[in-house]
């Protein structure tokens, strides 16, 4: 977790009144009827959505280690010639996406895992995977031995595409829990939504993550338990650090969202991340979270389809309205972070505690200046 | 069969005027778009029938009117007057349906836009000259009327200034008219080349610029283009779509029909001037339209420079540059009426036409896509573009002029280049980038969300676009009816008047030299 120094004036930052209402146990998204419907209802096709990454992400990680050519690697295993001609229909779930927020977790980095590939003991375990894989292949037995790199950074790919996976299995029963608490009538509210996923994220907290793949018979521990990476802090944090905030640059786009000013010159400083993306480009060619929309558009629950269908274009800018609502709903998941991650319990009276807990959130708002926070408050 | 052409509209607008009954804005509307449609089939009918090979009037029709005054109702149709017939027709029709039946006064908006399609075909029609003045002058009131009623802020300002532009257009006409009646002696106005072989080449000369003038202010001309651009302002799509896509030609028409056709000795000795005149304007044209931040301002103005492109291949008067002269008639009508229907339907859905605020229409689930789209290939063809209509007429005119004023046709041909200029001005500022319709704040503003595009509003302009595509691609659909008139058209009249008796009298003429062409014969 990459903290940031209250460097502001507490006194007159903007989004002063954003810490006093976490303070009392509100979120970022305003409680609001519709709110709810909106952020339960895509929370719902989101959870549907991230079972079948999940599934794929594990699928790839355990099953198409180091095949150098994964045709068939969004297939889980099973090619048919109907699943073929769906594919190519492209009326399926866009594993990409979960493979663009893979890559997005990879480059942007932070956390144990992170540490952990790099590590000498993870080298090791990676070599020994490497040569049983590559043991009746020698021309990339001569490759690995030319570029020594290569491999290994593949390696690493798949660690973090299990562990993606591992921690999307979570947070997609935890959605669809959400969803089915709503449907009895027991999460009516927008604090309600930020609880249940608070109580989620600590109950899997210390989850292990682990990855090891079968070779001819034998298993390799690439990521052993004895590494002690664990759910929250080195798969939760990082991922809401390298998506929610960071992003990466979508081609095609940087150049007229720079025009807007919205995007720092600097890749390094990007901030195009799920809480900071505008979602008008929704819909066009090289905007990945298009996928991840169109991937949620099939699931929607019918109140919430509903909802779409009465706006102003009804269903013509769906995949726009559904990136809006998935963007109301991710500040509720940072809210459930921020909160699960603050020093010291909210309503503490040590004023001592108080200030620490008010730097903390005045860090987090430093970060949210330039975010999508204030569009979110207008409904 | 003529006749028709001029009846079914005016004879419509008649009866929508004095319709009994309760006439609702959308019957009026679905009434006028059966009356628009029969007139084109009616000219569709026309078409199958036209001679191609012939280059004289076709279906000519005469009745006496008033004689002391030289007024006869004579019409004929040839291959100038067809393809303006079709575009008059198709145009009327697609302005109709452009039209919102939420209009208020529904029943004079109709009958006006369905006057003006009967007069402007009167005028395309017509073999007399006060006739055609008439016409001319009968679909001035309803436009002025168009414009001052259902207009913008500022249309009062902007239909006055027409009025009186467009009023003394038809005065200079009307005055080159009598003074060439009056000067050959003739008591007739009806449509004669041979009407100005008896003046002189100064009055030839004093006559055609008077002409040139009257109906430069219509084409417009740089600088008597001032009232266009204004008037398209205020003007709604419809008639806007109306005003560049028909009502423009009447001018170019006047300048092939009348001032090339009556006067075609004083045309080549002031050709020259008229090539470098249309550089002017083309220049001009171009150069304004890239300095213009209001959508719509920008195309009126690229109607500036375009039909300069027809003054200039009328200037060079060649077979090919004259049928060029047609084509680009044909062509502007069709890419500027796209052109206005698309910044119509932008101007219905975001509420501005400012380029200096509008961005990113053609995002593909909050914009305006397909308008997007189309708009693109507008330009495209507007600018030129291999494919599209607009190439065809723009290459025959310059092939056409450039042996005879090469000069100027580089000239108007950097004006082709500048077209590529302010029309890829307008679509990257507009469609391009983030979505925006206003300019940015420094407080938070909602999603942008603009109405949705209904087919409707887009069937017109698909309809044109597919038009401009296939005569791009198949021009000869286009060329065939116009050839052989233009080919008779630029023969000057007075090389067939200069030959001896003798070689007339040899040619293998089934009659001879008779009392019918004792006229042409005259040494």
């Amino acid at each position: 977790m990459i903290t940031h120094p209250a460097s502001v004036d507490a006194d007159i930052h903007p989004l002063e009144s954003f810490v006093e209402r976490l303070l009392q146990g509100d979120a970022l998204l305003p409680d609001t009827e519709t709110n709810v419907l909106e952020v339960v209802g895509i929370l719902k096709s989101y959870g549907v959505v991230l079972d079948a990454y999940s599934v794929n992400l594990c699928y790839m990680a355990d099953h198409q280690f180091l095949v150098l050519f994964p045709f068939f690697k969004y297939f889980n295993g099973e090619v048919t010639l109907q699943k073929l001609l769906k594919f190519w229909w492209h009326d399926r779930i866009n594993y990409e996406y979960a493979e663009y927020c893979m890559r997005t977790m990879l480059w942007h980095g932070g956390g144990g895992l992170d540490a952990y590939l790099d590590s000498p003991d993870f080298a090791q375990r990676c070599e020994a995977a490497v040569q049983a894989k590559t043991r009746h292949n020698p021309p990339i037995r001569l490759l690995h031995k030319l570029c020594p790199d290569f491999l290994p950074e593949q390696v690493r790919m798949l660690a973090y595409t299990s562990a993606l996976g591992q921690f999307w299995r979570v947070m997609s029963d935890m959605f669809i829990d959400l969803s089915d608490r709503y449907d009895r009538g027991e999460v009516r509210t927008i604090p309600d939504v930020v609880d249940h996923i608070k109580a989620g994220l600590v109950a899997a907290a210390a989850n292990p993550i682990t990855y090891s793949v079968v070779l001819d018979g034998q298993a390799y521990d690439l990521l052993p338990a004895s590494a002690g990476l664990t759910f929250l802090m080195d798969a939760a944090v990082p991922y809401v650090e390298a998506v929610f905030f960071r992003g990466t640059p979508f081609l095609g786009t940087v150049s007229y969202n720079a025009q807007a000013g919205q995007i720092p010159e600097e890749q390094n400083r990007f901030e195009y991340g799920a809480l900071y993306a505008d979602p008008l480009p929704v819909g066009g060619a090289g905007i990945p979270p298009t996928l991840l929309m169109q991937d949620m558009r099939h699931f929607l629950p019918e109140y919430l389809h509903d909802f779409y269908r009465q706006s102003l274009r009804g269903e013509d800018d769906l995949r726009v309205q559904v990136c809006q609502s998935f963007q109301k709903s991710m500040f509720c998941v940072t809210t459930a972070a921020i909160l699960g991650l603050m020093p010291h319990p909210a309503d503490t009276q040590n004023p001592a505690e108080q200030q620490v807990n008010r730097d903390y959130l005045l860090s987090w708002m430093n970060r949210f200046t330039t975010s999508r926070l204030p569009v979110v408050q207008l409904g | 069969m003529l006749s028709a052409l001029l009846l079914i509209p005016i004879v419509g607008a008649i009866a929508i005027i004095l319709w009994p009954g309760e006439l609702k804005a959308a019957q009026a509307r679905a009434a006028s778009m059966i009356i628009l449609a029969a007139s084109l089939v009616w000219v569709a009918l026309l078409a199958s029938r036209f001679d191609v090979h012939g280059s004289g009037m076709q279906f000519e029709e005469a009745l006496a009117w008033i004689e002391p005054l030289g007024l006869t109702y004579k019409l004929g149709l040839d291959g100038l007057s067809l393809p303006l017939l079709a575009i008059n027709s198709l145009l009327s029709l697609v302005a109709i349906y452009a039209t919102s039946i939420t209009i208020h006064r529904p029943r004079l908006y109709f009958a006006l836009m369905l006057l003006i399609n009967g007069a402007v075909a009167g005028a395309f029609l017509s073999e007399n000259l006060l006739l055609f003045f008439l016409f001319y002058e009968l679909e001035l009131i309803p436009l002025y009327l168009l414009i001052a009623i259902w207009g913008g802020a500022r249309r009062g300002y902007a239909a006055t200034k027409f009025l009186i532009y467009t009023a003394l257009s038809g005065i200079l006409i009307l005055g080159a008219f009598l003074g060439l009646t009056w000067l050959s002696g003739s008591s007739s106005f009806d449509f004669d080349p041979s009407m100005a072989q008896t003046l002189t080449l100064t009055e030839q000369t004093v006559l055609l610029v008077t002409l040139l003038i009257g109906f430069g202010i219509k084409v417009p001309l740089f600088p008597f283009h001032t009232w266009l651009p204004d008037a398209h302002v205020e003007a709604s799509t419809p008639v806007s779509v109306l005003l560049a896509g028909v009502l423009l030609k009447l001018g170019t028409y006047g300048l092939l029909r009348f001032g090339f056709g009556l006067f075609p000795e004083a045309w080549f000795s002031i050709a020259p001037w008229l090539a470098s005149w249309a550089v002017v304007s083309v220049l001009y044209g171009s150069l304004a339209a890239i300095s213009q931040t209001d959508m719509k301002k920008m195309v009126a103005y690229s109607s500036v420079g375009h039909m300069g492109y027809v003054l200039l291949a009328a200037a060079a008067a060649t077979p090919l540059s004259i049928l060029g002269a047609v084509l680009q008639m044909i062509s502007h009508g069709l890419i500027s009426a796209l052109l206005f229907l698309l910044v119509g339907v932008v101007y219905k859905k975001t509420g501005t036409r400012d380029l200096t605020v509008l961005r990113g229409l053609l995002n593909p689930e909050r914009g305006l896509p397909i308008i997007g789209s189309l708009m693109i290939l507008g330009v495209m063809a507007s600018a030129g573009i291999p494919g599209m209509v607009g190439f065809i007429s723009e290459f025959l005119v310059f092939r056409g002029s450039f042996t005879a004023f090469s000069t100027q046709t580089l000239l108007c041909m950097l004006g082709s280049g500048l077209t590529s200029v302010y029309f890829l001005l307008l679509v990257n500022r507009s469609f391009f980038g983030r979505l925006a319709i206003a300019p940015p704040t420094a407080t938070p503003q909602p999603d942008v969300n603009l109405p949705p595009v209904a087919w409707s509003d887009r069937f017109p302009a698909v309809v044109l676009a597919l038009i401009i595509l296939a005569l791009g691609l198949q021009p000869a659909w286009m060329t065939r009816w116009s050839e052989n008139t233009t080919l008779a058209l630029h023969q000057p009249y007075s090389v067939v008047a200069q030959l001896p008796r003798q070689q007339v009298s040899q040619l293998p003429l089934s009659v001879s030299c008779s009392d019918t062409a004792d006229e042409v014969c005259q040494p």
